[in-house]
């Protein structure tokens, strides 16, 4: 049951908003030395606000990582997730922004501690598959809008969020993304690792930002750091 | 009197952002660390008045610098400026003797806000 009840929808940036265009002409070839140290910083914000909002439902210390920020081609996105990630099997769930930022955000979990994982969320016992699924959206949901809306709201960019969806419940972690189904080239990756340390337990945040959307990611910091 | 103040942060970013929070009518010479062990460089060369301290950073930490200036008497106000908001990070920070705690995205009131409650601005 490696993707039981998963969503039948592909995990990347197609299903992220409209189709992106295929041809990255108009795309910087990266984000300038500034531009990366700005939304490190607020990426490191973003990532707080989301630390602070899983934590109080699990009501636990929630050890925050440094976000590590990355322009990848989308071939590589499998091997970046699995090194983030480690050999764990994993589940993982998704959430699509869009607006003035579009792209999409990737949680995944270690699955070894879902019963412990599912107890902070309030659940009683063994998890069954529907709870599971259930927990696994209800984090993507609070991890990635607290995160993602606090990134945007730094930059006074609008952002609207799709209903999670699950990717799958018992993955390797080489496959919580297919390459092949994605629509883009090239991504701009953004990690961080939630974890508690007393129970070994970590949830991993990815948002992954298609290329062509790094005109628009580019000028947003480039209007913040002209305020600074 | 003017007063010494070190920002210690790791973020370039970060340190220009506390800069321009701090109140333009306030005495003060700025000097800036990008990490722990630069901040304890400054603090043991008897410079540092009010230190603007990070909490996560590589090399030495934000809570690694506050047990540090425990150990040596803590002769200076330390305001943790932190991203990561949760009570435990504030509770330990002032456990381990910062004065105060203020959450990124600083802003120039919060920053008054808690130098005036200190006295350090009048």
């Amino acid at each position: 049951m490696s993707t039981a009840g998963a969503s039948p929808a592909p995990a990347g940036f197609a299903a992220a908003g409209s189709a992106a265009p295929a041809s990255a002409t108009t795309a910087p070839a990266n984000l300038s030395e500034d531009q990366t140290a700005a939304l490190q910083e607020i990426a490191n914000i973003g990532m707080g606000q989301a630390g602070d909002s899983i934590a109080r439902i699990w009501k636990q210390f929630v050890a925050l990582s440094v976000p590590r920020i990355a322009l990848v081609e989308s071939g590589r996105i499998p091997t970046l997730i699995h090194h983030f990630v480690g050999d764990a099997r994993v589940s993982a769930a998704r959430q699509a922004f869009h607006g003035a930022m579009r792209g999409e955000v990737l949680v995944v979990i270690g699955r070894g501690n879902r019963d412990q994982l599912g107890e902070l969320m309030g659940y009683d016992g063994q998890l069954d598959l529907g709870e599971e699924q259930e927990m696994l959206l209800d984090i993507a949901n609070v991890l990635g809008g607290a995160c993602i809306g606090g990134i945007a709201r730094q930059l006074g960019a609008d952002v609207g969020f799709s209903a999670p969806s699950l990717i799958g419940t018992d993955l390797d972690s080489h496959a919580v993304v297919r390459p092949e189904e994605l629509c883009v080239s090239t991504a701009l990756c953004v990690e961080v690792c939630f974890t508690i340390e007393s129970n070994q337990l970590s949830a991993h945040l990815i948002a992954l930002m298609p290329r062509e959307e790094l005109v628009n990611l580019a000028q947003l910091l480039d209007r913040f750091l002209c305020n600074l | 009197m003017t007063v010494s103040v070190l920002v210690v942060d790791d973020s370039p970013i970060a340190r220009k952002m506390l800069r321009k929070a701090l109140p333009v009518d306030w005495d003060i010479t700025v000097q800036e660390a990008c990490n722990g062990e630069e901040a304890m460089t400054h603090y043991r060369a008897g410079k540092v008045d009010v230190m603007f301290l990070d909490l996560t950073m590589p090399t030495m930490d934000g809570f690694e610098v506050l047990a540090a200036l425990q150990k040596e008497d803590l002769n200076c106000f330390v305001i943790v400026v932190s991203a990561d908001v949760q009570p435990q990070a504030r509770e330990r920070a002032l456990g381990l003797g910062a004065i105060a705690f203020v959450a990124k995205p600083v802003n120039a009131e919060s920053v008054r806000t808690v130098l005036r409650e200190y006295g350090v601005l009048v």
